[in-house]
């Protein structure tokens, strides 16, 4: 919980009675007659709501240690729910397109791609990134909210590409942003893709909070 | 309208600064004007049809620069170039946006790219590079950079 109490009020723990047993469905056993710790969580904000939820589902499972359990859970839904930044660049974006249509389907690895910045944990810089766009690239990138991961897709995102030394193109996103999975390809097909976005989510398997 | 009744038309209005009309392959005619009349050449022009301005170019000659329109007349389905030579010690020229509106932006990339300044343009600011950018690129005397020694360069504008 980093925030400031001048700034905001620090959220509100309560204790919420479960309905009655009567109103209960089955399967709700390991609730049963506990008081769930329940937190406002309208009124948290993302960062604060992990650790939250973190909380309040670990006095859920009193049997199995928070390390072993809680973390992989978050994780295994983070990877399975991977939402790119909508957005294209330059040809890569085409590739990017080909990759959500009805031929590949990225939708059946749960990654959606969203329009805004704020719903998005992903970013891929499909395509040549020039100096002109660079401090809107990473606006956008700063708005996307923790714990998030970019993919250079294509060679001008790798390294400039052809563009290399030209004289408005940057040589390489990752000068700009921390690139977690480069692709290559002029364009990579969207087999490609879908391989690099594999890729991320065994390295977020991996990851250590 | 050919070259010789281009010329009648435009004579009038110019007098000296209009160096020639010439006929240009693929065009109506290609009209040669020096930059103290091209107010008055831009109207003459316009009032002729070409309400159309299809772009603006310039071209570093090196001795010398050049700043090319092309026009479209919807009326006559031709297009007609118009250059002027410039100094290459000072490339200026009125602008063109208050008869063609759709000048501004190109304006702005000759500018930038060719370092032709346009006078009186309502917004001359970079369109392609970021804001501050040193750099002429198109123009002959421009190095091609190391990517990290442009790098330098153009991220602490």
């Amino acid at each position: 919980m980093s925030a400031s109490p001048s700034v905001r009020p620090a959220p509100v723990a309560r204790s919420m009675t479960l309905p009655p047993e009567s109103l209960r469905l089955e399967g709700e056993l390991p609730m049963a007659g506990a008081a769930v710790p329940f937190v406002e969580i309208e009124a948290l904000r993302a960062r604060e709501f992990i650790p939250a939820a973190k909380e309040a589902l670990g006095s859920l499972i009193s049997n199995r240690s928070r390390e072993t359990l809680i973390g992989p859970v978050f994780n295994w839904a983070g990877r399975n729910s991977l939402f790119p930044l909508h957005w294209g660049l330059a040809c890569c974006a085409i590739e990017f397109a080909a990759a959500f249509g009805a031929r590949w389907d990225a939708e059946r690895f749960g990654v959606v791609a969203r329009s805004s910045p704020r719903q998005c944990d992903l970013m891929i810089v499909n395509g040549t990134v020039t100096w002109k766009v660079a401090h809107k690239l990473i606006t956008l990138y700063e708005q996307m909210p923790e714990p998030k991961w970019v993919i250079a897709m294509g060679n001008c995102a790798t390294g400039g590409g052809p563009f290399r030394t030209a004289y408005s193109v940057v040589p390489g996103v990752d000068k700009l942003v921390p690139v977690d999975v480069y692709i290559a390809g002029c364009p990579p097909r969207p087999e490609a893709l879908l391989d690099g976005i594999l890729t991320l989510e065994k390295l977020i398997r991996e990851r250590k909070e | 309208m050919g070259p010789e009744e281009l010329r009648a038309a435009l004579a009038p209005a110019l007098g000296p600064s209009l160096v020639g009309v010439e006929p240009f392959e693929g065009f109506a005619a290609r009209v040669r004007f020096r930059r103290e009349g091209a107010t008055e050449l831009f109207r003459a022009v316009h009032g002729l049809g070409n309400t159309h301005l299809s772009m603006v170019a310039g071209i570093d000659w090196v001795d010398h620069r050049e700043v090319l329109y092309i026009v479209w007349s919807d009326a006559a389905k031709q297009y007609t170039l118009l250059s002027a030579d410039l100094p290459a010690d000072d490339p200026h020229i009125e602008t063109a946006s208050g008869v063609w509106p759709s000048a501004n932006w190109h304006e702005r990339e000759t500018w930038e790219l060719v370092d032709i300044t346009f006078d009186h343009h309502p917004d001359l600011r970079h369109l392609l590079t970021p804001d501050g950018y040193e750099f002429r690129p198109l123009l002959r005397s421009f190095k091609i950079h190391e990517p990290e020694e442009l790098e330098v360069k153009v991220r602490h504008v």
